[in-house]
This record gives C-alpha cells, structure tokens and sequence, in this order.
C-alpha cells in the first residue's frame, strides 16, 4: 500500500469504494500499513492552519466602507432617471474609446509579448491615461457644487470609464495603474450619493482632483524620464 | 426604489457588515495562503465582497454568508494569482521550489509564522494551491482542477508532492527545535 493511496484515503477522496475497501482491509490486516497510517495522520493533522494574521484595521474599515458605498451606489443608480442624451456622455465615450484603442491597439500590434518585459507599460496606453486623467480633472474643477444629480451622473459616468482603463491596464500588464483605477472608485462613490452635503461634495472633489493632479505629475514625470533614457548619449 | 436592498431573504448591508467583522480575518488569511502577498489578498477580499454584494440574489439563504463570501474570496484570490503569476496553474513538470521570496512575501510568511508556512515555502506554486485548497479548505480535488483548470491527475500529484515535502520539511524543523 502506497504512501500516495492512503493520502487520498485520509482525504476521503479520489478513491472508488473499492479502492477504500482495500485500503481499510490492508489497515485491518497489516500492522506495517497500519502504523504508517497512523504516523500520516498524525503529521496532517499536525499541519494544522496558522493563526490568521491581524489584518489592519484600516483595511476592515475599507472593506465596511466598500459595501457601504456598493449600496449607496445601487440607490442613486436606481434612483436615477432614465437618461437622455448628454454631450458630455458623447465626448467622453469618444475620448475613451480613442485612448483605450491607441493603448490597447498599439500594445496588440506593435509589441510582442515575448519580448516585452512583464512589468513594461507601453508608452501610447500611458498617455492614454494621462489624457483621461487630465479630462477627467478638467470635468471634476468646473463641476457646480450645488448640483446632486449632475456631480452624481458624472461620478457615475467617471467609474465607469475608470473601470474600463482599469481593465486595459491589467492587460498591459500594469497592476499598479490598475489599483490606481481602483483606488479613485471609493472616493467616486461617495461623490456619486445624492444624499451627501454640499461641504462633503466640494471635499470630495477637492481630494480627487488633488490626487488626480498627483497623478498627471508622476505620469508626466515618469514619461519625461523614459523620453531622456531614450535618447542615444543621453545618460541619467 | 431601494427594495432591492431589504428583500426578504436577501442579504442586508448589515449581514454583509456582521460577516466582515467576524471573519474578514480568516477571508484574508485564506487568500494571503494562495497568493502569499497582501496586497493581492486585500484586493481579493474586496473584489470578493463587491462580487458577492452585487450576486446576493444568488445566495442560497440555507448556506452561512461568511461561508460564501469566504469561497468567493478564493475564487479572487486564485484569479489574481493566475493573472499576475500564470506558472502557479502549471502542473509539474519539474520538481522546483516556488524560491521567489520577494520582502512582500517574506513579510506575508512571517505574519503567517508558523512551522506549516515555513515548510509551504519550499512548496512550488501548483504544489501550495493544491495543498491549501485540499487540506485546509478542504475542497474536493474535482474542485479543484476545474479551478485551477488541470486534470484530477496533475492536481492529485501536486498533493502528493507537497504531502511528501511538508512532512519532510516540518519533521526536519521539528528536530531542529529539540
């Protein structure tokens, strides 16, 4: 009897009856079977589960938080009229379908992931984002205060589109963009609930358009970076 | 129009808040086992909470929440492992170590500091996703070859292997404590 049966035996899985059958009759029978039986399910039990790590409390906090602004976000969605057709909606569509398409296209045709190293963002997809990011702090800095459904349509509007890049930067293998993406979505939320003050809106919109100017500097900066180690001579 | 959030039998807001207080640690523990990185456990835990907030109609009343979101979160967990480290899903073909320790999961093992995470680090990837979904989430090896999208075969030997490994490695720590 093999040590590789009677591990599955343990689990009580991956053997036909018959094959258990056996397995017990050998236990039964055979003392040397019997005792490495015994000595295998004392070291499994024996890998028993660690204590759990302390999560931080933070964390929790963000993930109460998530389900909270989950539901606010199914209210206002279902609070919400139909929509009729808005220009911003249009130009913004556009935007994003051009900045997903040079990203996305560009990174399909003109880079073989064979060479690509895993961790490299092709530069067209990053001045997507930066093209976004830049509307999308143009939108949130002339967007009136004093208007619930217009700063709560366009919230919505934004996590969508920022859902959308998100999904663009996992497949140009840039987890870090992605958790950016992410990362805006609970602020968004909040910004998207109707029933919040105008005091909490305008400072919800001021973080976001700060961690959106933050974000367009490092863009920039990093692109700057690349442009110069690019330059043959040219050495940083 | 927000009937959906009190249908009866649905899970409310504050069972999904009751289920994070309870268990969000042992969510994070379960994914930080798969991945053996925070960040992605976080991210899994809350994909997993989103997921299972927007699926809720789907959950079956007689089944515990935490019990579901716990194996959504594995779920997301194995997907963020298969998206960012795709030779996880290889059956062996080599016997190799996953040695890849980065300080993120140093730190992750060290949280975890136990004799049965300093032996699963010497466990290749394949071989430590097997070995957590059987044995300490008990999932059935059909399970999780569909999850880990291989054969009963590949994920039985992935078993064995680490079986092999973790007895050897954890005897052998044994005698180095006494």
């Amino acid at each position: 009897m093999n040590e590789d049966t009677l591990i599955l035996y343990y689990y009580n899985d991956g053997l036909s009856k018959r094959e258990r059958q056996q397995v017990e009759e050998a236990i039964n029978s055979d003392a040397a079977v019997a005792a490495n039986y015994e000595k295998l399910c004392q070291q499994l039990n024996g890998m028993s589960e660690p204590d759990s790590p302390a999560v931080p409390s933070h964390t929790v906090e963000r993930w109460h938080d998530a389900i909270d602004r989950a539901a606010r976000h199914e209210r206002v969605k279902a609070q919400s009229p139909a929509r009729s057709f808005n220009p911003w909606s249009f130009i913004w569509g556009a935007a994003i379908a051009a900045a997903l398409a040079i990203g996305i296209g560009l990174n399909m045709t003109r880079v073989d992931p064979e060479i690509m190293a895993p961790a490299t963002v092709p530069g067209a997809f990053t001045r997507g984002v930066q093209v976004h990011f830049r509307d999308t702090f143009q939108e949130l800095s002339t967007l009136p205060t004093d208007s619930a459904t217009d700063r709560s349509m366009l919230a919505l509007q934004i996590i969508e589109q920022n859902r959308l890049f998100e999904r663009a930067a996992e497949q140009n293998n840039s987890q870090s963009l992605a958790r950016v993406f992410r990362a805006f979505e609970p602020v968004l939320l909040q910004l998207a609930a109707e029933d919040i003050s105008p005091e909490d809106a305008a400072a919800l919109q001021a973080q976001l358009i700060f961690e959106l100017n933050v974000m367009l500097t490092k863009l920039s900066r990093d692109a700057s970076n690349e442009t110069d180690t690019s330059q043959p001579g040219i050495r940083t | 129009m927000v009937a959906n959030l009190q249908t009866p039998g649905l899970p409310t807001q504050a069972d999904f808040h009751a289920a994070i207080s309870d268990r969000s640690d042992r969510w994070f523990a379960a994914c930080l086992k798969i991945t053996r990185n925070r960040d992605m456990a976080d991210d899994a835990v809350q994909d997993a909470l989103l997921n299972a907030w927007n699926k809720r109609h789907q959950f079956d009343n007689t089944a515990r929440l935490d019990t579901w979101i716990h194996r959504i979160a594995i779920n997301a967990a194995l997907q963020l492992l298969r998206k960012n480290r795709p030779a996880a899903f290889e059956p062996l073909e080599t016997d190799v170590e996953d040695d890849a320790d980065t300080p993120e999961t140093v730190q992750a093992e060290h949280e975890l500091g136990k004799r049965l995470s300093a032996a699963m680090t010497h466990l290749s990837e394949f071989e430590r996703v097997c070995f957590v979904l059987k044995h300490l989430e008990q999932w059935r090896l059909k399970e999780i070859a569909e999850e880990v999208g291989s054969d009963v075969g590949a994920v039985k030997q992935g078993i064995f292997r680490a079986v092999r490994k973790l007895r050897v490695r954890m005897g052998s720590l044994k005698g180095e404590e006494t």
